[in-house]
């Protein structure tokens, strides 16, 4: 018996745990933020119990896809994360070599547990339309950085990740893939949509053909050019060969990249994701995405059964990004980390990107997520709320915020301008970044954070909180960049002399 | 500077009462929304994905419009992206005059 302090048990609900077999009503012993053990068990007369009779129970859900930092992020990730029945999840590219640094800093306080999933350009994914540098930046590839990051920070990095799209061949892929086996980390590579790249060679097949055992290709049930379908609906022997290699297939809702045509015919060939994701972002929470929980039902209407739903959330992304000693099951010992919900009955529709939906008699709900034995009650709508994504840049105001900045931070925010007075750069188009220009705005921001001897952490705040109302987090060079030169530095030059300050 | 010229919007009527309407102008079509601070004309399709702006609403106090399908939002005073930067939709101002309607570009 332990002592009932810190102890409690979650009773009455049917537990799902595919590693340990487990598919029956039990109760599940929480101590210590532990998991002790699941069925009967003496406890303390005064343990806490919580009554979850008529739910369902399993480890935290894992979302090995979706986008907490940049351009694609929230400005509260968690409202993605414990606040929608998950308890970790990996951003898929979100940094690159060049802003790790500033993603460790900025997003390391999270209540949800949150990984990197590298993306193989420094500054990580752009975001939006822009035609991604992938061949311009592919000298860009600092091995010794990368491995002396991952040296100090194995931890963090769970995946290295690529883009399968363009039209100068397969290169990015291979060198993707010779990084990632550099480092000891699998492979991660994105099929489907093309945003305005011109897709005259597919490289999707190619994907399939260099992913080794281990490797993940995300977005299999994508609808666009490159599917893992032939023009009769019949699975690519390619995309047979990968699974018989023991490539893992990631589902990657997004708000691109499921077709409930291409998922049904593909489940109808027994061809299904190994894990399930939502690669939710600020352009697909209020539709079609909306949270893992909306992914997993439109997963039973494609017809798996539960624990096989279940199981794609919890044991095998846990095994996919090496995380089975922390997540992805009860057994006792782990981290209690737990999600509690409901499988309710009803009518209900869901989307998929391409404006097609189906009806669905079943839909999952979280109710209740605990992590590490601490319990948040799950919150749907908090995702939703538009000051979450909707990122925009405070144009004709001082944000509220900039008034709380330090005496060192407004000294560095002046330092700053000064500097950039003297660089030049243009705002890109839909079509074009300056990603060079992006990363030297960079070094502009930490040769003057270096010289005011500003913590990495509170130098980002300060630029941040003079653009932006709401706490997103953007790689410095590119939120530079997206802004006109003089705005920059008048803005700037505002926040660092105190100027009358706006609501 | 000449004043811009006003041209009449075909394909509309004064006793439409619901909005977003389409109409064109100069052979061009455009999507009209009624917003607080009265017409305003915008590009019949985002320049995202080419989904229509008839499925677009009204944001920030009518004074955006946001795109159904990836919530790209642009600012109507100028069409200007303002959650997806280098992206920008023609706007168009609009007035009704003696039961007939105009309209000319505004950026």
């Amino acid at each position: 018996m332990n002592s009932a302090a810190d102890s409690f048990v979650l009773k009455g609900a049917h537990v799902l745990d595919a590693e340990q077999g487990i598919d029956k009503v039990a109760d599940v012993h929480v101590a210590g933020g532990k998991i002790l053990q699941v069925g009967p068990r003496e406890v303390a007369a005064d343990t806490k119990i919580i009554d979850v009779a008529g739910n369902h129970l399993s480890a935290g859900w894992v979302d090995i896809h979706v986008h907490a930092y940049g351009t694609l992020g929230f400005a509260n990730p968690d409202t993605v994360g414990i606040y929608q029945g998950v308890t970790t999840f990996v951003d898929a590219g979100g940094p690159g070599i060049g802003v790790l640094d500033q993603f460790m800093e900025l997003l390391g306080h999270l209540e949800t547990t949150l990984f990197a999933g590298a993306f193989i350009r420094p500054m990580g994914l752009l975001g939006l339309n822009f035609i991604e540098g992938d061949v311009r930046t592919l000298g860009e590839v600092p091995i010794t950085r990368w491995v002396d990051f991952a040296r100090q920070n194995r931890d963090m990095l769970r995946y290295i990740k690529c883009n399968a799209i363009g039209d100068y061949g397969p290169g990015t892929l291979k060198l993707t893939k010779g990084l990632a086996e550099i480092l000891n980390l699998p492979l991660y590579m994105h099929i489907g949509e093309f945003q305005l790249q011109n897709p005259e060679h597919l490289l999707a097949p190619e994907a399939f053909r260099i992913a080794e055992a281990g490797d993940m290709i995300t977005h299999l049930y994508h609808g666009n050019l490159g599917q893992v379908l032939d023009e009769n609906g019949k699975v690519l022997p390619v995309v047979r060969d990968a699974e018989r290699r023991g490539v893992i297939f990631d589902l990657g809702f997004g708000g691109y990249n499921f077709s409930w045509g291409v998922a049904e015919k593909a489940f109808a060939q027994d061809l299904i994701p190994h894990t399930i994701s939502s690669d939710l972002q600020q352009f697909n929470v209020v539709r079609p995405v909306k949270s893992l929980a909306n992914v997993m039902s439109a997963m039973l209407r494609v017809g798996m059964t539960l624990p096989q739903v279940i199981e794609r959330v919890t044991r095998n992304p846990a095994k996919a990004i090496s995380l089975t000693d922390r997540a992805g099951s009860l057994k006792p010992g782990m981290p209690a980390d737990i999600t509690v919900f409901r499988v309710n009955s009803g009518d209900y529709e869901i989307m998929d990107c391409y404006a097609q939906s189906r009806r669905a008699d079943r839909q999952i709900e979280p109710l209740i997520t605990f992590k590490n034995g601490k319990r948040f009650d799950v919150d749907m709508t908090m995702g939703q709320d538009e000051n979450n994504w909707f990122l925009q840049f405070a144009e004709d105001h001082v944000p509220s915020r900039a008034a709380r900045l330090s005496d060192r931070q407004r000294g560095f925010l002046d330092s700053l301008a000064s500097s950039l007075s003297s660089v030049t750069w243009e705002v890109g188009s839909a079509e074009r970044l300056d990603i060079e220009k992006a990363l030297a705005l960079q070094d502009v921001f930490h040769q003057q954070r270096g010289r005011n001897g500003l913590p990495l952490k509170d130098a980002l705040q300060a630029v941040y909180a003079s653009f932006l109302d709401q706490s997103f987090t953007m790689q410095i060079g590119l939120l530079l960049v997206r802004l006109e030169q003089p705005f920059v530095v008048g803005r700037l030059r505002d926040v660092a002399r105190k100027h009358p300050i706006a609501a | 500077m000449t004043e811009r010229p006003w041209h009449q919007l075909a394909g509309i009527r004064p006793e439409n009462t619901k909005y977003p309407v389409r109409a064109s102008i100069e052979g061009e079509g455009i999507v009209i929304f009624k917003t607080k601070s009265g017409y305003r004309g915008v590009q019949r399709s985002c320049p995202h994905m080419n989904a229509t702006m008839m499925n677009a609403e009204l944001t920030a106090n009518d004074t955006m419009v946001r795109c159904h399908l990836h919530v790209f939002t642009f600012k109507l005073s100028d069409g200007k992206g303002v959650n997806c930067p280098g992206f920008k939709i023609k706007v168009y101002e609009v007035k009704e005059e003696n039961g007939a309607f105009y309209g000319r570009l505004a950026n």
